[in-house]
């Protein structure tokens, strides 16, 4: 933390997390970016050291990251109100325009118009599922070495065998992520 | 639907996923498949609404509890999204402490590697729904190149889509 700089009141930091949460379009990593930018390098809120640290327990941390991170930022800044005002400030009028859209969705079904660019946001968002599978693999995938294939092998079969679990045998979200988690915790990965 | 199951639900599925969309296996099997409380192109809508505005993507869950019980099942929603959040309080304690030890970063890598596999699991009937011709092909492919290898908004993405869709639509 920059000496220099006095720590903000609950009110100050909730205004900031109000403006960039509400304004900031492209999801949680864009947001954290837009927050890194104003709190970090803007204002001195925070250190980096505390804003990476922030960063990565809200990436393990169950729920939304984004959310996780906003709480994990106010806590540190401003205590636990700091965190409750973050997290509102972020979540409740993006949560109630969200509301507002689908509300929109469902008094156009009927009108042509409205569905046919509908149903084009509709395509894109089944690609940006699979953009996202692919974000959250990316880091995970190893090179040719035999470390980074015993990396690749690990990938294919906890990712493949949750989606053969989950696909072809039906079972629960919740017993496989805790296989994962497991299976994870005893194949120790080559790059840990 | 009982508005505190409704939320115990969404809770399960926020609690139990670790990214915005993370959770959509699990509402998935809830909503759709156990209960037959929403369609597949009625959650495919939930996540169309929450990746329409600004903020987080998990926003999905407050337009699937919309789309369940109204005004009233969105503020359930709503709650159960922010809910887990506040579990990274005690966290940065816990893990701050102990994120350096191999055996829990392998962990946390093998429940995300998890997730990824029931994110694919789920993408695929949602994918089918969203299928309509050549031309959802299209949009889907450019869709995932333009996110994968660009740093394009997807507020852009997601006008620029329903654009096409609407000048497809005038074509036919």
């Amino acid at each position: 933390m920059n000496p220099q700089s006095p720590l903000p009141s609950v009110e100050k930091l909730t205004e900031i997390f109000f403006r960039i949460g509400n304004t900031t379009f492209g999801g949680g990593y864009v947001t954290i970016g837009m927050l890194g930018r104003e709190l970090v390098d803007t204002r001195h809120w925070i250190s980096a050291e505390k804003f990476d640290l922030a960063f990565a327990i809200a990436r393990v941390t169950p729920g939304t990251n984004l959310i996780a991170f906003c709480a994990a930022i106010g806590a540190l800044i401003c205590g636990v109100a700091g965190a409750i005002g973050a997290v509102m400030a972020l979540t409740a009028p993006s949560s109630a325009l969200a509301v507002l859209i689908a509300y929109g969705f469902e008094r156009w079904q009927g009108n042509r118009i409205a569905m046919a660019a509908i149903g084009g946001t509709v395509a894109a968002v089944a690609g940006m599922m699979w953009a996202t599978i692919w974000i959250i693999l990316k880091p995970h995938v190893g090179g040719t070495t035999w470390k980074g294939m015993a990396r690749n092998l690990q990938v294919v079969l906890i990712a493949g065998g949750a989606f053969v679990a989950s696909r072809i045998f039906g079972l629960t979200p919740l017993p496989i992520i805790l296989a994962g988690a497991l299976i994870g915790f005893l194949w120790k990965d080559a790059k840990s | 639907m009982n508005l505190l199951v409704l939320y115990l639900l969404l809770l399960k599925a926020s609690v139990t996923s670790f990214s915005g969309l993370g959770s959509l296996p699990m509402v998935r099997d809830d909503f759709v498949v156990e209960r037959h409380l929403l369609t597949d192109h009625q959650l495919n809508m939930a996540v169309v609404a929450g990746r329409t505005g600004p903020g987080p993507f998990g926003l999905y869950l407050v337009c699937v509890a919309y789309a369940v019980s109204g005004i009233p099942g969105a503020f359930m929603g709503f709650l159960a999204l922010i809910t887990p959040a506040f579990l990274v309080i005690p966290l940065m304690r816990w893990i701050g402490a102990r994120a350096d030890i191999p055996r829990v970063r392998s962990a946390i890598r093998g429940l995300l590697l998890a997730s990824a596999g029931l994110l694919l699991s789920s993408s695929v009937p949602l994918t089918l729904d969203a299928f309509t011709g050549v031309f959802s092909v299209i949009l889907m492919v450019a869709s995932f190149a333009v996110l994968t290898f660009t740093r394009i908004d997807s507020a852009w993405l997601m006008l620029g889509a329903a654009g096409a869709g609407l000048a497809a639509s005038l074509f036919r």
